[in-house]
């Protein structure tokens, strides 16, 4: 591994400025939150070696929640295990603290940050082995005519990756505003427009450029009687990313569905929402008949691969009961 | 006399355990000599290749760098990494994706590993097969020079003409006895590359000291791995000592010596300082890992009755370029039966040598036969306890006697605790999506006798000091060893001191393998202690700066008779049909291992052996792109090594037998642990949702295909 300097800035201004100016140099420089993903990428050699990392756990102000009635936010460095934990995300956002408290283990919880979280490069088993693939450079994605049982069944293409991040499925679901740092001051950019598509963009997977930071998530202020649930289903039972998942918020008054998001995690490049089965629910009494409805549609237009066909009844099932077990209905 | 049962029979926790959980147990990683350098291997990219030329003038002009090996300037051969043809530390051409190409060593780890990433390798890349039968049809790229068909484990253990072919055993008249047969299953079962993950991965350090080589490495045998060592450097053995104090586990992965020890040593040898070798996480994975991948064809028959009349398996076992491990596929041998014939062709492939992996041959088998066997009981609408209390083993191979027998008394114990006749219901009932289900499946292990020591020395201070050529690889051996002492020499345990794992301080020993320390060494230290017992009453207690010592290395044999522990395990589970998961609800394992010396290790084995049966069941395998011939998952993350949330509350019982061998009747316990898992949760999912699984792991995919 080659040598490289960590760099550790008091300010955002600052550290927005060394990744700047490292790119102006032809170096390369990369943030850290927690550093649990990016140290492992560098020391398996999954990205270009470094020549600097810029650690940001010593920025000030970006590691607080702040509930509100008018809305919250919450700071790029506030650890997932700090998000899972925390009582007004509970009580207002349970679609979110539940997907924090779906990630990885403990230690992994203790460590990452929620801007690492939803930042996480892939974790296809191709990417994370070292192949010469699409997502590194290369010319070709090796799931296709490979072992793609954990690949995309929506928005695939050229490369079938699936986003890893759990909460970034909440925070699609919650129609959260992320908080950009960079060369140019602040931008805020919709959680339904950070999360790019490979056709769109080959070497990331959100519209971060290499000088930018997300430092902060705004959430909308939660309505009365909006609930929420994460469901995450995965190949055992702790340290491992979805195999599917659903963020699932309803808004509920009484039996009748007056609003639903749903967002499925582990089936795409990026979360992926299903607007056509939200809309199923929408101003209906929530039955049974209905829930399978809205799933049948969710999973509508899936394009499996070989050996991942399984995924779609997997999803399917798990809108379903989502959305029985969230209404009330079940 | 003191009550003869005063320490053995009694739950003890492990002598070292505070050392173990405390950090102060020192493993191998833990060694650091002075001068000491580091040391990384290069490994091949490619599943076959020739190597045309190997440049390293670069790694070498790096400030840092000692040495570089290649097959070019080492031709030291690893007699114990393959059983069939010759195994150099380097080998042209590579046959599998890791292969070991090249050794750097340097004065620190950066260094060595920067340096081999400069040693330009020119690859001449070959076609390659990773699976067993593919790797027999014509016309396919011979890994070996010989061929792809090994020569049968029969005759590379027992030391015969090594001549390629299939290992055959019979009995009866198959033939007959499927024409014969009311019902015959006829069925293809596939088990996967299933990796050890054990916690530690290998690490030496080697040291020259005066012409004599210092090894301390993990190894399940300090004896047979100095041997080995010994022979690869032509020295005689008082000139190679091997220490494991401590060791992270192995299950079968680190029998005899590794490559990694020869690297460590050569390289030692050349620059004059100690070496560390360390593998990564992911070297672990590849270098030698896992149990073999199987291919089984079954046509079984039985009578209306339910009597089993006929078995027959053909199976494939792919061994990697080497072979290291039998390649058998065992369990037809816990069933009486009048014609059998079992045909086993080990094969050479481009994937990673399968090491020896806990029961190396048997739970991959029992996934086969009892499925099949399971499914005949469906046919004729029998229940599988009674099926197996008319059909299970009475004398080995129906021919020849145990020395004791709880097979029976496992099965029927098992069940009672099991609550089998309240919990199994027909195939296939529940009609939600969320099904429940019940299975079983038996096993049976040797427990071996044969050649071994053991030394004790009483002094002056009444310490009994223990010596004995073994190593705790996490059985708890070391523990249950003292207990015997202690009993032996009605003492109490905590006036036992035990020497254990450094050749030069112990005894020989055969290994921890085939379960058999308590057996072996156990029985040893029972005769020393015959013999000081008999010193101490001619000369009193040792007077000042004396000691009394005993030796004694018994190599007790069986007449006509074979030695068995036996196993019966009874698993409830839920299967999600839409989610495809697998969820354990209840698991008893019932056990014969003759006396339990120690109930508090020998619980912790069973469950240890089961979680490990969970994971090869469910969800764990060493996958391979058929495309690269690159496996994508080596490493804990990747192959879903189980978890303590993928387990589930296991309850142990443990059959009284009296046997008139071993240490009080000790037999085996490490092994058969995990054997009839794989088969009794395969045969639950059948009950569950009336579709059967032939192939693992049972993941949500195959669960999900078979209902759909």
């Amino acid at each position: 591994m080659k040598a490289f300097a960590n760099l550790s800035p008091a300010t955002l201004a600052e550290a927005v400025e060394l990744l700047g100016a490292a790119r102006a140099n032809g170096e390369i420089a990369y943030p850290a939150g927690g550093g649990s993903d990016l140290l492992g990428m560098v020391k398996d050699e999954l990205v270009a070696a470094p020549d600097s990392i810029v650690d940001l756990k010593r920025i000030p102000g970006l590691d607080s929640i702040r509930v509100s009635d008018s809305g919250t936010a919450i700071g790029g460095l506030v650890t997932v295990d700090t998000l899972a934990g925390d009582e007004g995300i509970r009580l207002r956002y349970p679609v979110l603290a539940e997907a924090a408290a779906a990630v990885g283990t403990p230690q992994l919880k203790n460590t990452g940050t929620i801007a690492g979280n939803v930042c996480q490069r892939p974790w296809c088993w191709y990417f994370r082995q070292g192949f010469d693939c699409l997502k590194r450079g290369g010319d070709q994605c090796y799931s296709v005519i490979g072992e793609n049982q954990q690949h995309a069944i929506f928005g695939g293409g050229p490369s079938f990756i699936v986003h890893p991040s759990d909460t970034a499925n909440a925070l699609v679901a919650l129609d959260a505003e992320f908080q950009v740092a960079g060369p140019n001051g602040e931008r805020r950019v919709p959680a339904s427009e950070f999360f790019v598509l490979p056709r769109d963009n080959l070497q990331r997977e959100n519209v971060l450029d290499a000088d930018e930071l997300l430092v902060g998530i705004s959430l909308p202020a939660s309505q009365a009687g909006r609930n929420g649930a994460y469901r995450k289903v995965m190949d055992r039972e702790a340290w491992t990313h979805a195999v599917v998942s659903v963020a699932l918020t309803l808004d509920m008054d009484g039996d009748v569905c007056r609003d639903a998001c749903i967002v499925l995690g582990g089936v795409a490049p990026i979360p992926w929402r299903v607007s056509a089965a939200e809309d199923v629910l929408h101003g209906q009494g929530i039955t049974a008949e209905l829930a399978q409805q809205a799933a049948d549609t969710a999973l509508e237009g899936a394009q499996p691969l070989a050996k991942n066909g399984y995924k779609v009844t997997m999803a399917r099932a798990l809108v379903r009961r989502s959305v029985l077990e969230v209404s009330g209905t079940a | 006399m003191a009550d003869p049962m005063n320490v053995v029979g009694r739950p003890t926790p492990r002598l070292d355990a505070l050392e173990r959980v405390t950090g102060q147990a020192r493993y191998s990683p833990d060694i650091r000599l002075p001068g000491m350098l580091y040391a990384r291997i290069l490994r091949s990219p490619h599943p076959h290749a020739l190597i045309r030329a190997i440049d390293f003038a670069a790694a070498l002009e790096l400030d840092g760098v000692v040495a570089v090996l290649t097959h070019e300037n080492c031709d030291i051969e690893w007699a114990s990494g393959d059983r069939a043809n010759p195994r150099m530390l380097f080998n042209n051409p590579v046959r599998y994706y890791g292969d070991a190409v090249a050794a750097v060593a340097a004065t620190d780890r950066h260094t060595a590993e920067a340096a081999a990433q400069l040693i330009a390798v020119d690859y001449d890349t070959l076609p390659f097969v990773l699976d067993a039968e593919e790797a027999l049809e014509p016309g396919a790229v011979p890994v070996q020079p010989g061929g792809n068909l090994a020569p049968p484990f029969g005759a590379l253990a027992g030391g015969g003409a090594a001549v390629p072919g299939p290992a055959v055993y019979e009995r009866g008249d198959v033939e007959a006895g499927l024409a014969e047969s009311d019902i015959v299953i006829e069925d293809h079962y596939v088990s996967k590359h299933h990796n050890n993950a054990q916690m530690e991965p290998r690490t030496a350090v080697a040291q020259w000291e005066s012409g004599k080589l210092t090894v301390w490495t993990p190894t399940q045998g300090i004896t047979n791995c100095r041997d080995d060592i010994a022979e690869a450097f032509g020295l005689p053995y008082e000139q190679v000592r091997v220490i494991c104090e401590y060791m992270g586990g192995g299950f079968g992965n680190k029998n005899q010596c590794q490559d990694t020890d020869l690297i460590a040593a050569e390289l030692a040898r050349r620059t004059e300082r100690p070496v560390k070798l360390e593998l990564t996480r992911k070297e672990d994975f590849l270098s030698i890992h896992g149990r073999w991948p199987t291919s089984q064809y079954y046509r079984v028959g039985a009578k209306r009755d339910g009597t089993l009349h006929a078995i027959e398996l053909t199976g494939y076992s792919g061994m990697g370029p080497h072979i290291k491990s039998s390649g058998d596929i065992a369990g037809i041998d816990f069933y009486q039966c009048p014609n059998v014939r079992k045909t086993v062709h080990t094969v050479h492939t481009n994937v990673t040598t399968s090491a020896n992996y806990r029961a190396p041959s048997y739970p991959q088998g029992v996934f086969g036969i009892a499925s099949v066997l399971d499914a005949i009981c469906h046919e004729i609408d029998m229940d599988p306890v009674e099926f197996h209390l008319r059909n299970a083993t009475r004398q080995y191979r129906d021919a020849t006697p145990y020395t004791s027998y709880g097979l029976i008394d496992c099965i029927e114990q098992g069940a009672e605790a099991f609550d089998w006749s309240g919990r199994r219901r027909p195939a296939a009932v529940d009609a939600g999506p969320i099904r429940r289900g019940t299975g079983m499946a038996i096993g049976a292990f040797t427990a071996r006798l044969g050649l071994s020591n053991a030394m004790l020395r009483l002094d002056d201070a009444g310490t009994l000091w223990l010596h004995a050529g073994v190593t705790d690889i996490g059985t708890g051996a070391k523990t249950t060893l003292a207990m015997i002492a202690a009993e032996a020499m009605e003492m109490d345990l905590d006036r036992v001191e035990v020497v254990w794992g450094d050749t030069d301080r112990s005894p020989y020993s055969v290994g921890e393998s085939g379960s058999r320390t308590t057996s072996h060494t156990g029985f040893a230290i029972v005769e020393a202690a015959e013999d000081l017992k008999r010193q101490l009453d001619e000369r009193g207690p040792p007077g000042p700066g004396e000691e009394l010592v005993a030796e004694a290395s018994p190599n007790p044999t069986l007449d006509g008779e074979q030695r068995y522990s036996f196993a019966a395990h009874f698993v409830e589970l839920e299967v999600d049909t839409e989610l495809g998961g697998v969820h354990l609800t209840k698991y008893v394992a019932a056990h014969d291992s003759g006396r339990i010396v120690n109930p508090l290790t020998a619980t912790s084995q069973v469950k240890g052996g089961v979680i490990q049966g969970i994971g090869m069941a469910l969800h764990e395998e060493l996958l391979y792109d058929r495309n690269t011939g690159i496996p994508v998952n080596p490493g804990y993350y990747g192959a879903r090594i189980a978890t303590h949330l993928d387990t589930v509350p296991i309850d142990v019982v443990f059959v009284d037998t009296e046997d008139a061998h071993g240490p009080w009747g000790a037999k085996s316990i490490g092994e058969s642990t995990i054997i009839p898992v794989v088969g009794a949760i395969a045969n639950a999912i059948f009950n569950a949702t009336g579709r059967r699984i032939k192939e693992l792991p049972i993941g949500r995919d195959r669960v999900i295909g078979a209902m759909s």
